[in-house]
């Protein structure tokens, strides 16, 4: 799905016709990066607001040169980090604290807990790096840079995270640490 | 799907989080974006006029200061200056009574942009504001002086220009402002 040049043109010179199109194009994608990496609907919601009021502000510096899906997406993604940092700390889920409904071990985590919701049981820092690395494409240095830390940070959250929704879907500690290790670092 | 592919997801997402579907936002925002976007328009549009008057206005300065300079009137703290004889056959064609009544209109079209670029504006830092507030003083000055002297067009040409001057810091602050939301 790419964005033909007439609706692009368009939207440049601020027809909000050109712009609604590209909303409907986008909107989905773009709720879907913000609310995998805030968690929480009603602050996806307002993310991806401001990011497609931005991005149309700002339309007229996307040269072209790269698909439009990836200049908004980083548009996305840097507002949903500015409004994570804005949350106070209480507010992020971590994972010590998740306990399986009607369960009151470990080792019944597995039978109850699929990809989603594990991914939405990692605290924010965590479920930000494997989101951005994973699925996203960033590298290491590139999410170094956006939360304003070094690209060790980034691997060593991009191992946790795994290692901790490993744990979380099978019930039990990730058998495969070392593998997951070396792929971080990759 | 090529093995390449499997080999290079497998690698860069072990987890296949990839494979997770996209979520329905369940809401539609785009008045609200349109409502913003049409708002942000307009204020362009305005401080776009605002920044065009201004330059006509600086214009328009200029040209009634080289007028009066050239009727031999002098401004504050400045000796007249000594005519050549060309230039004293032009000072006799401009009347001194249009002269005022241009920078009157002036001054009141000033204060109206004044008003509203100061509406439109954020809070600025401390400098500009004490700036500001200078400013305001010695424009409440001139209007004191003008109320003694109200044909005077020296204090019309400095109101002028004091008003200029704080047309121009609402200005830039917004400018400011907006480079800070673009960034965004």
């Amino acid at each position: 799905m790419e964005l033909d040049e007439l609706t692009l043109a368009g939207a440049k010179r601020g027809d909000m016709h050109a712009c609604e199109k590209i909303y409907r194009m986008y909107h989905k994608q773009a709720f879907t990066v913000a609310i995998r990496i805030c968690n929480n609907r009603e602050l996806a919601q307002d993310v991806t607001q401001e990011a497609f009021i931005n991005a149309f502000k700002r339309i007229k510096q996307y040269r072209g040169d790269s698909p439009f899906w990836g200049w908004l997406r980083r548009v996305t993604v840097n507002h949903a980090i500015s409004a994570l940092r804005k949350l106070p700390r209480h507010e992020a889920v971590e994972l010590e604290d998740y306990m399986c409904p009607g369960s009151g071990d470990q080792d019944g985590l597995g039978q109850c807990m699929d990809l989603e919701q594990a991914l939405q049981q990692l605290n924010n820092e965590d479920r930000m790096v494997v989101w951005l690395h994973d699925v996203e494409g960033y590298k290491h240095l590139e999410i170094a840079r956006l939360v304003g830390k070094t690209e060790s940070y980034s691997k060593t959250r991009l191992n946790r995270a795994r290692a901790k929704l490993r744990k979380l879907i099978s019930g039990k500690d990730a058998p495969n640490t070392h593998n997951l290790t070396l792929n971080a670092n990759a | 799907m090529t093995a390449h592919d499997h080999w290079k997801q497998n690698t860069s997402d072990p987890l296949g989080l990839s494979d997770l579907e996209s979520i329905e936002p369940g809401y539609d925002g785009w008045d609200r974006i349109e409502s913003a976007l049409q708002a942000n328009q307009a204020s362009k549009r305005n401080w776009q006029r605002a920044g065009g008057w201004l330059a006509v206005a600086a214009s328009l300065v200029l040209v009634i200061s080289l007028v009066l300079n050239n009727t031999g009137i002098s401004t504050p703290g400045k000796p007249p200056v000594k005519e050549f004889a060309t230039s004293e056959v032009n000072s006799a064609s401009v009347p001194v009574q249009d002269n005022i009544n241009a920078l009157i209109g002036l001054s009141q079209n000033m204060e109206e942009q004044v008003k509203k670029l100061r509406q439109e504006t954020s809070s600025m830092p401390a400098e500009s504001a004490i700036y500001v507030a200078e400013l305001e003083d010695l424009i409440a000055q001139v209007d004191n002086e003008l109320s003694l002297t109200p044909d005077s067009i020296d204090l019309w040409g400095q109101r002028v220009n004091l008003m200029l001057d704080l047309a121009q810091i609402y200005q830039q602050q917004w400018e400011i402002d907006y480079g800070r939301m673009a960034s965004l």
